[in-house]
């Protein structure tokens, strides 16, 4: 019974003029801020991608030298990681939505907030100035592994402080997120009654706060070895460089999880929507985010399997990399289970999240293959490592983020998008994708190693098949680029709940007001996805 | 009507308090861990048997002319210095430096610890054992040396059992033995717990040794908190501060007091919602 007769004042009308957004505290205009900065890193890294694929489409040298090739690599990889992949989701969803759905009106530090948008563009500043500043971006790939990091003439370490920053950034706004759950649920809201995009980024939050730090740790030790020789890393300066990779791993590993945890919780929130039934496996589901969390922690090992490494250790890490699997498939098992027998509506956000499922679950299987010792050596540093992690990444947490970034639409603009177009550019991205990344599996079998920008003339026809999936995943991101921009501006305006979610950011205005809502959501006693 | 959800927002944190443990991690990654290799010459040095136990029934003759199980008279942390007292090379520079180390240390010589110097050349006798305690003596300030550090002579076949328990290979040229430098620390156990190389000693490392070998059964908690935060380092020879373990625990501390902090505040505020009711 919505009696709203004059659309409410929403928080893009409260104030206006630049400063009023980058000195905003606000939650929303900070996850808009992070939107747009982190969809303009992404597009540049996407064309970064694209050159990459277009040296590849044909043996020997195509387009660029192989130093360039190197360090294109490596800066798509920086960007890809901690300027995309590592924010997104949490810094753009979860800074607009928590607060709402959680029924609050703000994070617990809205300052903090702001901060850490501000050490992002600083962080984001840093590695760009790479681009121009004395002899080019580094080319050590994004995991900068000593000592070739320590010894290369390129800017290593800019790029290492620009992760540097960025991590802080990502230590703030998890810390932030915990604070938020902890302290500022609606009184009536439990822990169970948490949409589980809630619980995703809870679990998310805690490793940002772990494991962020020991990455810090770890680059500042590279500048410091670069800078003043101590030796830390570099075996001629008395140092270990397996010491780096152990530190590095430590991070970054868990990182994968702060990358693909989050976009799992928004398949949560759009499957029951689309299905029109409750979620299957609540607690399930939200358990097994905080084991995921938890064993992704220990198993780092698995990334060393052939650089000096004893036999136990290897096999313990094996064993634990398999047992991370299982909540990973507890959750694709709960999510089928939630679309069985649903009445389903296609719309472009589940289609984005049925290709995730597709997409994880080829990822997902494929990380089984070198997480076994055996086939790791076989595969390790070849392009089968490439197309998995690629089809975790892009085809997992990118496609969840481009459909949630379908589902919530209406509600951050105000307008509906043009459902056809987003149709047609899911379409292309999916065939895209599926043929950019599925060739890379072969051609690491075949023993195609990845990192070099030129390969033996038998991996030809693959390689074209790959870079032409480039091309059509491409024009897919820029139909869908320009239905959003076109959308935004001009699009049918929205009402409050499009789609019949049931979480309460349905409950409010499209776009919300500036205190999120503006009569008292009300909680159901029966659990955020309530259908019936 | 609006209602608006009112919040208070928390002060849980204070920024400056996270500024300051932030940047506390970026300094601790400036501290060095390792140094430079060294290397043996062949055949003779020192092939360290870390964790080896002495064996019982080595005989040897102190300076007062007392026959002793060495075994049987370590009840604490033992320095050995293994030198032969009418050495014209390292020796000296050796014993110096122990002098000067017993000194320096902040550690009660013959009650925290004890030192041993042995002779291993086998025709050295008491007298000149005493001789030279007599004139190390004088080196040291402020110690019990007349009951903490002890001297030895014996026979070529303890000495030799002796040394091989050690990993402490010598060898005889003509008149004179050439022979690797340092002490070694075995525990109240006869278990040898470190070798500290060279001829001079820093307090810190003989220190940290002497609470190794004493394995937390003696001393401060002061003495606990050191032995966790460093550890020794083979390559470069001497104590460092474990900085990723420091800071890894630091880390996880920090993150439990948090979800304390959140757990135990937050049934204060349901509390007080209660009130407010």
């Amino acid at each position: 019974m919505s009696l709203s007769i004059a659309r409410p004042i929403s928080f893009y009308d409260t104030k206006k003029g630049l400063f009023s957004w980058i000195f905003s505290t606000d939650h929303k205009r900070i996850g808009l801020l992070y939107f747009y900065s982190i969809g303009i890193f992404f597009l540049a890294a996407v064309a970064l991608g694209v050159l990459m694929r277009l040296e590849l489409i044909a043996p020997g040298k195509t387009i660029m030298e192989a130093k360039t090739y190197n360090q294109v690599f490596t800066l798509h990889g920086v960007i890809m990681i901690f300027l995309f992949l590592i924010p997104s989701v949490p810094a753009v969803f979860g800074n607009f939505f928590l607060p709402i759905m959680i029924g609050t009106d703000d994070v617990a530090f809205p300052k903090i907030n702001l901060m850490s948008w501000w050490m992002y563009v600083v962080g984001g500043l840093f590695a760009l100035s790479t681009l121009v500043v004395g002899d080019g971006p580094a080319d050590t790939g994004w995991t900068f592994y000593a000592p070739y990091s320590v010894r290369t003439g390129t800017n290593v370490t800019l790029a290492v402080l620009a992760a540097f920053i960025l991590g802080f950034s990502s230590i703030l706004t998890g810390l932030n997120f915990i604070v938020t759950i902890h302290r500022l649920r609606a009184p009536k809201m439990r822990w169970f009654q948490m949409p589980l995009f809630s619980w995703a980024l809870y679990a998310t939050a805690w490793i940002q706060v772990l494991a962020t730090p020991i990455i810090g740790i770890t680059l500042l030790m590279i500048v410091v070895e670069r800078v003043f020789g101590l030796g830390l890393f570099d075996p001629s300066l008395g140092g270990d460089p397996i010491l780096y990779q152990h530190l590095f791993w430590i991070y970054s590993h868990p990182a994968v999880y702060i990358m693909v945890l989050p976009a799992m919780g928004l398949i949560s929130e759009m499957l029951p929507t689309f299905a029109r039934r409750t979620i299957f496996g609540y607690k399930a589901i939200a358990f097994s985010s905080l084991a995921i969390a938890f064993i992704g922690y220990f198993v780092w090992g698995h990334h060393m399997f052939t650089s000096g490494m004893s036999g136990p250790s290897r096999v313990v890490f094996s064993i634990l990399t398999f047992l991370v699997a299982v909540p990973s498939a507890i959750k694709v098992f709960n999510w089928v289970a939630t679309l069985y027998k649903g009445s389903i509506l296609i719309k472009t956000p589940l289609l984005f999240s049925l290709a995730f499922i597709f997409q994880f679950l080829i990822g997902g299987l494929t990380g089984l293959v070198i997480g076994a010792l055996a086939s790791d050596i076989h595969v390790h540093d070849t392009y089968f490592v490439v197309g998995h992690f690629h089809y975790v990444m892009f085809g997992g947490a990118g496609f969840a983020f481009f459909g949630a970034l379908h589902y919530w639409f209406p509600k951050m603009f105000g307008r509906m998008y043009r459902e056809k177009i987003a149709q047609t550019a899911f379409t292309f991205m999916f065939i895209g994708i599926n043929l950019l990344y599925f060739p890379m599996f072969i051609l690491g079998i075949m023993g195609m190693p990845r990192r070099y920008y030129d390969y033996l003339p038998e991996f030809t026809s693959l390689n074209v098949v790959s870079t032409i999936g480039s091309w059509i995943l491409v024009t897919g991101i820029i139909i869908m680029v320009a239905n959003l921009i076109r959308s935004a501006r001009n699009g049918e305006k929205a009402p409050e709940n499009p789609w019949g979610g049931t979480t309460l950011e349905w409950q409010t205005a499209s776009p919300p007001p500036q205190h999120n809502f503006d009569t008292e959501p009300v909680i159901s006693d029966t659990g955020p996805y309530d259908h019936s | 009507m609006k209602a608006r959800v009112s919040v208070t927002h928390v002060k849980f944190i204070n920024l400056r308090f996270l500024v300051l443990v932030l940047s506390s991690f970026t300094l601790i990654g400036f501290l060095p861990q390792n140094s430079f290799a060294e290397e043996k010459p062949a055949g003779l040095g020192i092939y360290e048997k870390l964790n080896d136990y002495l064996p019982a029934g080595l005989q040897f003759i102190d300076e007062n002319y007392n026959q002793v199980d060495l075994k049987a008279v370590i009840d604490k942390p033992t320095v050995f210095a293994l030198v032969y007292y009418e050495c014209p090379g390292i020796c000296s520079p050796l014993l110096e430096g122990v002098a000067e180390v017993i000194t320096t240390a902040k550690l009660n010589l013959g009650t925290e610890y004890q030192v041993f110097t042995v002779s291993f050349d086998p025709d050295e006798k008491p007298k000149l054992a005493k001789d030279k305690k007599t004139n190390y003596a004088r080196l040291v300030k402020n110690q019990d040396v007349e009951h903490g550090w002890r001297w030895f002579t014996g026979d070529s076949a303890n000495i030799s059992g002796l040394l091989n328990s050690f990993g402490f290979k010598v060898k005889k040229e003509g008149q004179e033995f050439i022979h690797p430098a340092s002490l070694i620390v075995v525990s109240p156990d006869g278990k040898i717990t470190r070798y500290l190389h060279g001829t001079y000693f820093l307090p810190f490392d003989l220190k940290m040794a002497v609470i190794e070998a004493s394995e937390g059964r003696s001393g401060p908690t002061i003495n606990k908190v050191l032995k966790y935060c460093f550890s020794y380092d083979p390559a470069g020879k001497k104590y460092v501060m474990n900085f990723t373990k420091i800071s890894g625990s630091l880390i996880i501390l920090l993150a439990v007091s948090l979800l304390a902090g959140l757990l135990i505040k937050n049934r204060n505020r349901n509390k007080n919602l209660i009130n407010v009711k």
